[in-house]
Order: C-alpha cells, then structure tokens, then sequence
C-alpha cells in the first residue's frame, strides 16, 4: 500500500516549499542586506526558462531524437523544439523512453536543472548589481521591477527559447519513482527537503561574518564603508546569491508543473506576493519567513478549496477577494506592525558561553 | 499615418496627465504610488458605470469620473498614507503600502466589473467607448475623432490649471514652499496636512482624468491598470519625478514613442515586433534612471549648448 496524501495537503505543501525558497531569498536582500528587490520574478523568470529550455534539448541532442517538420527529418533544438505542435511529442517521447526506464538519469537531469539554474539566477543577479550601486531605495525597485517586467515580456514574445505564450512542456524527472500518489508523495518530499535545505543555508549565512556586514551595511552604509567594508562587492555577492536561490524555486515549480508558460510568472505573483509574505513573518527573520509563507499557503489552499461553498455566502468571487486581502494584509501590517509577526532580534557577536568565559578570565585577574 | 498619430496623440495625453499625478504625489509626499494606475483604471469605470447608468456621451462624465478618483485618493491618503507619513516611514514602506493598496483595488475593480455585468449587462471585461465618439473632421482619409482635440484642450487646460494654481494662488505658493522645505513651512504657518491632501486629490484627480482620455481609444477591462502602470511611471520618471510639466512632457514622449516607434519598427521589420510595445517604455525608464536620474526637467540645457558649442568649435 503506497503512501497516499490528500490533494489538499499536497497543493499546500508544494505551495508552501515553492514560496518558501523564493521569500527565503528575498528575505536575504530586503531583509537583511536593504535592497529594495521588486524584481524577483526576473530571477524566479530566469529558472523557470533554463528548466523549460535546457534539460530537454540536452536530451534531443544526447539521444538523438528525430521528428518529421515540414516534410523533412530533423534534431529539433532551435524554435522546432519550442514549437507547440512538436513540444509536446517530443516530450513524450524523452519521458516514456529516456527519463522513465532511467533513475539515475533522471536524478542527474534534476540536478543539473537546479545547478544550471542557479548559474543563471547567479548572472542575472550579478546584472542587476550594476543599477544595485548607482541607484538607491525606490528608484532602485522600480528598474528592478522594470527588468522583471522585460524578461516576462521577451519570454511571452519570442518564441524559439520556451515557446512565447504557447509555453513548453518540461521532461518529467520524477517520472521513474512510480505513477500516481507515490510519485507526487516523492515530488513533494524532495521540495521540502530541499527548501530545508535552503533555509539552513540562507540560516547559516545571515549568521556568519558575511549576514553581519550585511545587516551592518543595511543599517548604515557610511560607517560600514568606514570599517573597510567592500559595499559594491557585497551587494553584488547578495544579488547574487538570491538571485541563484530564487532561480532553484523557479525551475522547482516548472519541473513540478511539468510545463513553461512564461505568463505564468507575474509580477503580482512571484514578486508582490513574497512581499507580502515576507512582511507578514517579519522582515530580517528567516523563522519568520517560515510562518508568513506558511499562514498565507493554508489560508490562500483553504479559500480556494473551499471557493463553490465560499461564493454562496459572501457575494465576491474569491479570487477578487484573495487580492484584496493580500492587499488589506499588506497596508494593515504596514500600519500597525512594521516588524512583522516575529520582528529580527540582535544577533550576539559572540556565543553567551565565549562572553562568560571571558568575563571570568577578566574578573578572575582581577582578583 | 494620421490613423496612427490619432490615437497615439490621445493615448500620449492619457499617459501624460497620468503620470503628472504620479508626480504631484511624489513631490509632495515621497511616496511612490503604485495604486496609480488603479487610479486610472477607476476613470474607465467610471465613465463606463455612468454612461450605462445616464447614457448620453462619455465626454459628460469626464469630470465627474476625476473628481471622484480624487476622492479615493483622499480616502486612501487619510485611510494609510498620512499614519505612514506621521511615524516617518522609509521610501519603501510608503511605496509598499500603496501596493496593498493597488491590490486591494484591483479586487474591487475586478468585483465591480462582475456587478456590472450582472446588473447592466454590457462587456466590463472589454468594453469599447470609441463608439460612442464623433468625427468631427476627415484629414488626408484619416477620420479625426472629436477626442483628438478635446485630449489636447485637456492637457492644455491643465497645464494652466496648475501653473496658475502654483504661481498665483497663495495656497499654490504654500504647497511649493512645503515641497521644497517642509520644516520651514511648518514654521512659517502652512499646514501641511492640507498640502497632502490637496496633493492626493490632485494627483488622484489627474489619473482618473488621464483614464477617462484614455477610455477613448482603449479598450477597457480591469486589466488596464496592470498593462499601463510601466508606461506611467515612466512618463513620470522621464520627466524627472520633481515637476509636473516635466512629467507632462515625459508622458507625451513616452506615448509617442510608443505608439509612433513600434508603428515604425513594425512598418521595417514585421507586425510581430508590436508585440514587445511595452518594451519601449520599460527601457526609456531605464535609461532615464540610470543615465539621467535628474529626469528631463533636470538637463541643463545651457551646459548641452555648451557642450554642442564646443565640439561645432572644434
């Protein structure tokens, strides 16, 4: 008897794990380092095209798959592959007999997704570090939000990367693991798993020397710069590393749906939406992170299960409703709790334990 | 041509006093406000709701249609932007606040037009208010639409408007001094309170306008203040975010070139590049971010003179 949950659960799970890495690696450049980034959906954009575009023509190219198009034999790599009537056979075909009969080859793929992913978060990051030094606060979040805005366009528009409107299927990975509830019982263990893993690297690295001279350089640029500190070149590593984390959630969520479709990636959604979630759990806290996009995942998974029983009571279709609850959140937390459900505590320069010790060399001199 | 120029000189009007009311609440309040083109969005409904309700001509319900979009953003400056203000708020928290804001409209809207449609009929998800228009001219085979001069005469009037309200009217006068140094002009007597409210109705005022210009060609639907909040704060920042002509003058250029450049682009290399027109805007604000942060108002244009002296000289 295999594992079974609830679709429910599943929904809210995968919601919650996907959300969860995005905020996690906004946290790390609002919170923590003070960049304004309205553009998170460019990173998360960014992902989701290498895991739309890459691992299945990697995979036409290794087996050689040929199709028929326009009464000819081809390797369909260039726009043939992101071609709504050759996608989806193509597709099939790597998944029936490529990546299904072959476990490691399809843990290899996932992986490599994430990895090349993140080198391409990574860049893009590094990018927007060029308008990250020269402009500051609001400014900075709309041409942030401006590039987010530009790739969604470009991804809509041309065609041969991920398909433009018609979108592109991504070659299932998971697909080896068995059929049905066991299969989404792995899909969604392993996103969890990894959005541990990202919140105990994002933990690590808002306690280590690195996370204080950010928060250092949050509070005060001049005296940071003063203390030697290298504020082109950490802002930069910060974009850089978010921008890499929020990528790995994007490619997760185009793997998990199992398809590209670059409209999918909103602004409302993958950057206004962290926002949100972000204020809510408390900005400069990864634990709160954890809470916010949990409280908004069940609340945002139960309305809209519930949306048949909901719209016979209260006269608003729930999505509208949604929007206007997210945006009340938004302004009611602005308001009244600035710092959030769990506000960020003072991180202690040293361990209590190392401070006792040398509290007691000191008094125990001076005896 | 005149077929495209048309349309693109209204839609420039549009975006233009639009985007000066993102200005005008800019200057005085620091606040960028993100709900603006809901703001627009609201002067496409309204015009629409009032016409299904009156019938007549959309051009009766212009003024009505900016005088009540002012109205919401006095209700929304006195609901969340002055408590902000009060406690001084970062620049990014303004700017948030007014995206829940946006978003809270957005639903409304969207709920608005389900009520519309529900009760009145009609399409709230694309309606077309060019019907309603008259010709009042035919130039060269092109059909001037009566919305063509109005726009223009709008523009105009407003450009009066305000300069006469900010030179000649001692609140006017006030309202600058509490731009340029708001401590000073607390001292000097001036409430500042009523400087924000006037510049939150105002600016209000100017987007609902701008929406019912627009509602002129446009087709309308709840989606139209997502698809212009980038042409808007672009005309905006064009203009240099610190003067109302300025962004006046921004929102025409970024109009124009929107409208008149893709037309060109699409007449050179193909109809399929329309679809990037939004690009247009997007790099304009870009560029004028990160290479002209002074805007179009800040040029000095006796250094530029200068500049082209020298190199004639050379």
């Amino acid at each position: 008897m295999p594992v079974q949950i609830p679709p429910i659960l599943i929904e809210i799970l995968m919601n919650f794990s996907i959300f969860l890495i995005v905020t996690l690696s906004l946290n790390l450049e609002v919170g923590y380092a003070g960049i304004p980034q309205f553009g998170r959906v460019l990173a998360v954009l960014a992902g989701a095209i290498v895991a739309g575009a890459i691992p299945g023509r990697l995979l036409v190219l290794l087996y050689n798959i040929q199709v028929e198009w326009k009464g000819e034999t081809i390797t369909p790599l260039g726009s043939e592959y992101a071609n709504h009537l050759l996608n989806f056979p193509i597709i099939e075909q790597i998944n029936r007999d490529i990546l299904y009969p072959n476990p490691a080859l399809s843990i290899l793929m996932f992986f490599l997704t994430l990895f090349l992913a993140a080198v391409f978060g990574a860049v893009i990051g590094y990018l927007s570090s060029y308008p990250a030094l020269r402009l500051k606060e609001a400014y900075l979040g709309i041409t942030l939000l401006a590039f987010g805005d530009a790739l969604k366009l470009i991804a809509e528009n041309y065609q041969p990367i991920v398909g433009a409107t018609q979108g592109v299927f991504v070659p299932n990975v998971y697909g080896w693991i068995g059929r049905g509830g066991i299969q989404f019982t792995a899909r969604i263990a392993i996103m969890l798993a990894l959005a541990g893993l990202i919140f105990l690297f994002i933990e690590r690295i808002s306690k280590s020397p690195f996370g204080r001279t950010l928060k250092a350089m949050r509070d005060s640029e001049t005296a940071a710069n003063v203390y030697g500190v290298n504020i082109p070149r950490l802002r930069g590593y910060t974009l850089m590393i978010g921008g890499a984390v929020a990528a790995i959630g994007g490619a997760l969520y185009a793997m998990y749906t199992g398809s590209m479709k670059a409209l999918t990636y909103d602004r409302v959604t993958w950057t206004f939406w962290p926002w949100a979630f972000m204020m809510l759990g408390g900005t400069g806290n990864n634990f709160g992170m954890v809470l916010g996009v949990f409280i908004f995942t069940i609340f945002r998974t139960l309305i809209f299960s519930q949306k048949f029983l909901l719209e016979a009571v209260i006269p608003i279709q729930v999505a509208w409703l949604e929007y206007i609850m997210i945006g009340l959140v938004i302004v009611l937390i602005s308001l009244f709790r600035p710092q959030g459900i769990i506000p960020e505590k003072p991180d202690p320069i040293l361990p209590k334990s190392h401070i006792e010790r040398i509290r007691k060399k000191v008094v125990g001199k001076k005896e | 041509m005149l077929e495209v120029l048309f349309p693109a000189l209204v839609i420039s009007s549009g975006i233009a006093l639009s985007a000066a009311g993102i200005t005008i609440i800019y200057m005085s309040t620091e606040t960028f406000n993100f709900a603006h083109a809901s703001f627009t969005t609201l002067g496409f409904f309204i015009v629409y709701q009032l016409l299904l309700m009156y019938g007549g001509s959309p051009y009766y319900y212009f003024i009505p249609a900016a005088v009540l979009t002012g109205l919401v953003g006095v209700i929304v400056y006195f609901g969340v932007n002055k408590w902000l203000l009060k406690r001084g708020a970062t620049m990014v928290t303004l700017m948030m606040s007014t995206l829940g804001v946006d978003l809270i409209l957005f639903g409304f809207i969207n709920h608005w037009a389900d009520f519309i449609r529900e009760v009145f009929g009609g399409e709230p998800r694309a309606f077309l208010l060019r019907v309603y228009d008259v010709e009042v001219a035919e130039i060269f085979g092109a059909s001037l639409k009566a919305i063509v001069p109005i726009s223009l005469f709008i523009v105009l009037v407003i450009i009066i408007g305000i300069h006469t309200f900010l030179t000649k009217t001692k609140f006017g006068i006030a309202m600058r001094t509490a731009i340029e140094n708001p401590t000073l002009a607390k001292i000097m007597g001036v409430n500042i309170e009523y400087v924000y409210v006037t510049a939150w109705f105002l600016g209000a005022f100017l987007a609902g306008l701008g929406g019912a210009v627009l509602s002129m060609v446009e087709t309308g639907s709840p989606y139209v203040g997502i698809r212009y909040i980038v042409p808007l704060f672009a005309g905006s920042i064009v203009g240099g975010l610190y003067s109302v002509f300025g962004s006046l003058l921004g929102g025409f250029l970024i109009g124009l070139s929107q409208q008149l450049g893709i037309y060109a682009l699409s007449v050179t290399f193909g109809a399929w590049i329309t679809g990037y027109r939004p690009l247009i805007p997007l790099v304009m604000m870009v560029i004028a971010l990160l290479f002209f942060p002074e805007g179009l108002g800040g040029i000095k244009w006796s250094q530029v003179r200068e500049k082209i002296g020298v190199l004639g000289g050379e």
